[in-house]
């Protein structure tokens, strides 16, 4: 038989264990496969944009033109020939990366078959990622919540910001708060929630262009519905209670809508241009982390294309 | 009822029956709880109703329990009673004497007596009518009438008692009972059986009732078994199984045990159909008989299928005395060694703590049956005398022969014994061992063979005289006597002509010796038993210790038992339940028969009384056997709902635990329930099941004597040690030698004795001082035969005494001196060892220093010392005790003089002797002593060191 818990919304605001685990799994992230890709990334970050403008590293020398300050000239290149040259420097600038982890009460749930609850995997997941991607030069914010960081102690910074939040404890969708138009949002929840206003709040978030990925927490056993015999069904968010009789019956049904409903946030996603990813909270969560950073890289890999 | 005995005391309620089908459905409607389930996914499916909204069905078995449940209920309201009539029915109006026989006999069925009693006194209330209810067994007391609930509850307090019911006791106050209450029914629930001569009892019984309504309720023949009359024969243990009345054969098992309760044998004996007693005997080893304490009837749960057994059948005690040095490191030397593992079979032995100074009185004391004396010499005037008496009153002395034997002189010899003994290669010489001629015929060896090979290599003579022959008891082939004997008053007095351990013969060796024991020690009659009642007429009393409850189970004494005169030989009454009385090694056990007694069964016909049986069919209730299955189904269903509801699984360990406890406490209490009504007759036998061990703990033998402070200060360091004559000159001279003595050992030798104390043998304890010098002077008291045990004691225990005759000037061949005289006087009770020179190669020659002699202020004196044991055959001195240290010096060499030094080390007396390093060579021996006698054979030992070096250098 299945068993499940529930979370209180104590257990539910992250924790010093959401961020030692986000910790570990920031450095169990192949942090050597986010540098390459930051090596040969054409737009984000603090990767090189290609092209001259502020920044550290050496693009190209140029001639001096007629009224420019001249500050800008490289005396020592200019001493070699008699023309003045000015030292151009590679446009840089860092790509910002929206987090937000659904903390409502349908999230602190955990059956008996999940390695954890579905908001412990948010959190981690969620914290994991922003340490990682400052570590490779990215700033991360939480949507609604914090302006844009590159701090080191990222997840420090983000777990104390999300313990603040009470308000957000009850809110199963993103707010409604758009980005800028290279920004990109990881949005984690449950998305439990009906279509259409999924579909709203993914419409305000990129209304300025911006793009997104969109994570999945199921448990198990919200996806096979291993109950059988008598069943009485309580939700988590609302007086709502269902009387199902015969658990087994009623499961075959269910299996059949949640992967309906699955598939139309998918197709959502893709309309929207923004990536969709499943994650099982009796997967590993390092997995989906894997895949997350690797979207985030490619999306940047498609604009620079 | 359908043919069985099952009536209903509401029918009526059997209608309720119908209703079941009506219980069925609504029972099917009912579903179970369902589960509940925390589900998120919930509000995006709301809207998916269910398909199947009819309940999961209750499984058809739930629904069979719970009919059967409520059947049941039903058929407990309606007051099932299975056997109604059951129950004892008169028509009487008149009050119910109920006598019941609560004794011994009464045993095999005392339940169902508890219940037949019930059964009276539960019809006697349903009619109404007062009871009276005595038990026979109980003292007098007055008899009255009361409810058939105070009754019952006097049948309660009613134990089962372990000896035999005294009714006529009761007779007074039936007789002022039944002349209160005329018309009586008199009901006595008996056992059968009486012990008295005549049926008093049954015939006053129906002269008191006038009526002639008296039942006896009766077992049809009395068949219980009781064990009497125990005999410890020479080969076997022999008792009496006995019952009332001829009856059926039977195979009766009997079981001995001893006081732990450990099974020491069993035995099987049949008793025929005609008759009443038979003999059955444990065919045991004499040693495992005497430890049997209690013989019981297996199977018979009864006081009288059990009999105790007390020391009167006990193994005789036999006192062990050496007079040989005693050593515990090589008992193989100690002549007791061979006399314990003889006697060890068969007797009780006691030996003397060591050290003790007055052995012999001691064990005296603890009532012996045999004293055996190994080479003991001089025994002083009051132990003669004792031991004197204590062959007067029948006890065995039993005395070995051997070095100090032959020097002594006393009276304690069944023959006159020639001074110094004959020994192979002596002056008498005998050319080979001599063995041993066959016993005579009028001895108690009579029976023994002598084929087995003893030889004698020494031995003892009697001095030839007309009495000799008729004393002798056995010989050796050439006719001296090896062991004598003779009367004593109502004793005896043995002299084995050997030594008791294996240096004169081989007898100790052999099987014989054991057998000659036997015999010896069988011949020590009553000799305890005398002793008990030839003292003071004052008789002792004894308290229970152990005592027998009805079902011949151990318990502790009641409030009721009373102590018993040592003398008690009677049967158990109330106030003396059988039992063992006193302290454990002197126990009286007091049994539910007395010796003779035969149980015989009352014939109730010849005083015309009716007899009914005992076991009657009992109305039974059937109302707690069934509520308590509804209450168990009633669980089962819990449990089962739960789990079909899924709850089990989610219970904790914990709560499951508590669960299970909570079942086990409802069966429990339901058990209870299903007897509580019916009768609460806890059996007697669940009280004392364990064997009382109620035994005061064993009188400490050894227990310590608390030492006084100044002899801890005097034993904390080694010191030399003088003995105080009395005489001011020489006790300075002793402590100025011991001083100069103690001095030259401090300076040359890795000893460093403390001051030298001077001691008073007769007062201070000598065993501190490992060394005791001892000057003797002519003219001073000879010391007390206390102080001489105290100094034999010493010299036993290892201690090394230095005798110093200071008379080397005076001695002329063929005289005496007068110290020597006192020295002799003196050691005339102490067992002194043979004496002779220090031998030129003695290990006192070698201690420390390699000397000749042993100068002191004279160097002419002769020094002596023990003789060493003559060397084995392959050239090497048997072990021996104490180390192989002499516990005496003897020497008149004035040696503390010698030593004595003034404060500046200058000497305080001229030596006599012609060479210049006299002094020097007085030191030397006196180290030499000190060594010996600290070191023992250590330095004897050291002549194999070669041997040793080459075993080790392989």
């Amino acid at each position: 038989m299945v068993k499940t818990t529930v979370l209180t919304p104590g257990q539910r605001s992250p924790s010093a264990r959401d961020s030692e685990q986000g910790i570990a799994l920031s450095h169990r992230l192949p942090r050597l496969a986010l540098e390459a890709r930051r090596v040969s990334a054409f737009v984000n970050g603090v990767h090189g944009r290609r092209k001259a403008g502020p920044g550290e590293t050496f693009w190209q020398y140029r001639m001096l033109t007629p009224g420019e300050a001249s500050s800008g000239i490289d005396w020592r290149r200019s001493a070699r020939d008699s023309k003045l040259y000015v030292r151009e420097r590679e446009w840089e600038a860092s790509h910002t990366i929206w987090m937000w982890a659904d903390r409502s009460a349908s999230m602190g749930f955990a059956s008996s078959l999940a390695q954890a609850p579905k908001v412990d995997r948010a959190l981690v997941l969620a914290l994991a990622l922003a340490d990682a991607l400052v570590a490779g030069g990215e700033r991360v914010g939480l949507l609604g919540l914090t302006r844009p960081m590159a701090s080191r102690r990222i997840i420090e910074r983000l777990v104390e910001q999300l313990a603040c939040d009470v308000a957000g404890m009850d809110a199963d969708l993103p707010p409604a708060r758009a980005i800028g138009r290279l920004d990109e949002a990881v949005l984690i929840s449950d998305w439990l929630t009906p279509l259409d206003k999924v579909l709203a709040a993914l419409g305000s978030i990129g209304v300025q262009g911006g793009r997104g990925h969109l994570v999945m927490i199921i448990d198990p056993v919200e996806e096979r519905f291993p109950f059988a015999g008598q069943a009485e069904l309580l939700d988590l968010e609302s007086d709502l209670r269902l009387d199902v009789g015969d658990a087994s019956a009623w499961g075959k049904d269910y299996r059949v809508r949640i992967a309906a409903h699955r598939d139309a946030i998918a197709g959502t996603c893709r309309k929207l241009g923004w990536t969709f990813t499943l994650h099982h909270t009796d997967r590993n969560a390092s997995e989906t982390a894997l895949r997350l950073a690797g979207l985030i890289s490619s999306s940047r890999d498609m604009r620079a294309a | 009822m359908l043919g069985l005995p099952l009536s209903f005391m509401a029918p009526i309620v059997l209608a309720g029956l119908v209703a079941l089908p009506a219980l069925w459905w609504l029972l099917r409607v009912t579903p179970p709880r369902p589960q509940r389930i925390a589900f998120p996914p919930l509000k995006l499916m709301a809207d998916l109703l269910p398909k199947h909204e009819t309940p999961a069905r209750t499984p058809w078995w739930l629904l069979a329990l719970r009919m059967l449940i409520a059947a049941l209920v039903i058929l407990a309201v309606a007051g099932p009673v299975f056997n109604p009539q059951g129950g004892q029915q008169s028509a009487s109006r008149e009050p119910l004497v109920l006598l019941v026989d609560n004794g011994a006999a009464s045993a095999r069925d005392w339940a169902s007596r508890v219940q037949l009693a019930e059964s009276l006194i539960a019809g006697a209330g349903r009619d109404g009518r007062a009871v009276a209810l005595a038990g026979l067994a109980e003292p007098a007391s007055s008899i009255a009438l009361g409810t058939p609930a105070e009754a019952e509850d006097r049948l309660r307090a009613l134990a089962l008692r372990p000896h035999m019911p005294d009714r006529n006791a009761h007779l007074a106050d039936l007789q002022s009972l039944l002349a209160v209450a005329p018309g009586s029914d008199v009901a006595w629930i008996s056992d059968g059986m009486r012990l008295e001569a005549d049926d008093a009892f049954s015939r006053r019984l129906t002269e008191l009732s006038r009526n002639g309504r008296v039942t006896v309720h009766a077992a049809s023949a009395p068949t219980m078994l009781f064990l009497t009359d125990v005999e410890n024969l020479a080969n076997s243990l022999n008792v009496r199984v006995v019952r009332a009345q001829p009856g059926a054969p039977s195979t009766v098992n009997l079981r001995a045990s001893d006081q732990r309760g450990i099974v020491l044998g069993e035995t099987t004996t049949l008793l025929p159909a005609s008759a009443t007693e038979i003999t059955a005997s444990f065919a045991l080893p004499i040693e495992v008989r005497n430890a049997v304490t209690r013989i019981e009837i297996v199977g018979e749960r009864s006081a009288g299928a059990v009999l105790l057994v007390d020391d009167s059948a006990k193994r005789r005690r036999v006192g062990l005395v050496t007079g040989v040095t005693a050593d515990v490191a090589q008992p193989l030397l100690s002549p007791t060694y061979y006399l314990s593992r003889a006697l060890g079979p068969f007797a009780d032995i006691r030996e003397p703590r060591p050290g003790i100074s007055d052995p012999i009185g001691q064990l005296l004391d603890q009532n012996l049956s045999v004293l055996m004396l190994a080479d003991v010499g001089g025994i002083d005037k009051d132990t003669t005398a004792r031991i004197t008496a204590f062959m007067e009153r029948g006890g065995v002395l039993v005395r070995f022969g051997g070095p100090r034997l032959a020097a002594a002189s006393d009276d304690l010899t069944p023959v006159r014994l020639r001074r110094g003994g004959r020994s192979l290669g002596g002056a008498l010489s005998w050319d080979a061992p001599k063995t041993l001629a066959p016993f005579n015929r009028e001895g108690p060896f009579a029976e023994l063979s002598t084929r087995e090979e003893v030889s004698v290599s020494r031995q003892i003579l009697a001095e030839p005289d007309g009495e000799l022959s008729r004393k002798v008891w056995a010989s050796l082939v050439d006719g001296t006597p090896i062991v004598t004997a003779e009367r004593r008053g109502a004793g005896l007095v043995v002299l084995f002509h050997v030594t008791a351990d294996t240096t004169w013969s081989s007898l100790p060796l052999s099987g014989l010796f054991v057998d000659m024991l036997k015999r010896i020690v069988a011949l020590a009659g009553a000799a305890a038993a005398d002793i008990g009642q030839t003292g003071e007429a004052r008789v002792e009393t004894v308290s229970p210790v152990t005592v027998l409850d009805g079902q011949g189970a151990f318990r502790s004494p009641p409030a009721t038992a009373r102590p018993v005169p040592r003398t008690y030989s009677d049967r158990a009454v109330h106030a003396h339940p059988p039992g063992f009385y006193g302290p454990r090694n002197a126990t009286l056990a007091i049994n539910t028969l007395k010796t003779g007694d035969r149980p015989a069964a009352i014939d109730f016909a010849a005083s015309g009384i009716a007899t009914r049986a005992i076991e009657a069919p009992q109305a039974r209730d059937l109302r707690p056997p069934l509520l308590v299955l509804a209450l168990l189904m009633l669980a089962a269903d819990t449990l089962a709902t739960l789990w079909l509801g899924g709850r089990l699984k989610a219970m904790t360990r914990a709560r499951t635990v508590a669960a299970s406890l909570l079942l086990a406490v409802l069966a429990s209490g339901a058990a209870a329930l299903n007897t509580g009504p019916a009768k609460a007759q806890t059996p007697p036998q669940a009280q004392a099941p364990a064997q009382a061990q109620a035994a005061p703990p064993e009188a400490a033998q050894g227990n310590a004597v608390p030492v006084p402070r100044e002899q801890v200060a005097v034993a904390a360091t080694t010191r030399l040690a003088f003995v105080l004559t009395g005489d001011r000159r020489v006790d300075d001279t002793s402590k100025a030698g011991l001083e100069g003595l103690t001095l030259a050992l401090s300076t040359r030798t890795a000893l460093e004795p403390g001051e030298p104390v001077g001691v008073d043998p007769s007062r201070d304890e000598l065993g501190l001082f490992p060394i005791l010098y001892w000057p003797i002077v002519a003219g001073r008291p000879l010391p007390g035969a206390e102080t001489m045990r105290r100094l034999d004691a010493f010299m036993k225990g290892g201690g090394f005494v230095i005798f110093d005759t200071r008379d080397a000037d005076a001695q002329r061949s063929g005289r005496t001196t007068p110290e020597g005289d006192h020295l002799k006087q003196m050691l005339s009770i102490v067992d002194v060892p043979e004496l002779e020179p220090v031998p030129r190669d003695h290990v006192l020659t070698k201690t420390f220093y390699l000397i000749d002699g042993f100068p002191g202020r004279y160097d002419r004196g002769q020094t002596w010392i023990e003789v060493l044991p003559p060397p084995g055959p392959d050239g090497r001195g048997p072990a021996r005790a104490a180390d192989g240290v002499s516990p005496i010096v003897i020497t008149s060499n004035d040696l503390a003089a010698a030593w004595a030094t003034d404060r500046r080390g200058g000497p305080l007396f001229p030596l006599q002797g012609s060479s210049p390093r006299l002094r020097e060579m007085s030191l030397r021996g006196g180290i030499n002593l000190v060594m010996y006698a600290l070191t023992g054979n250590y330095k004897a030992d050291q002549v194999h060191v070669p041997a040793l070096l080459e075993r080790l250098g392989q």
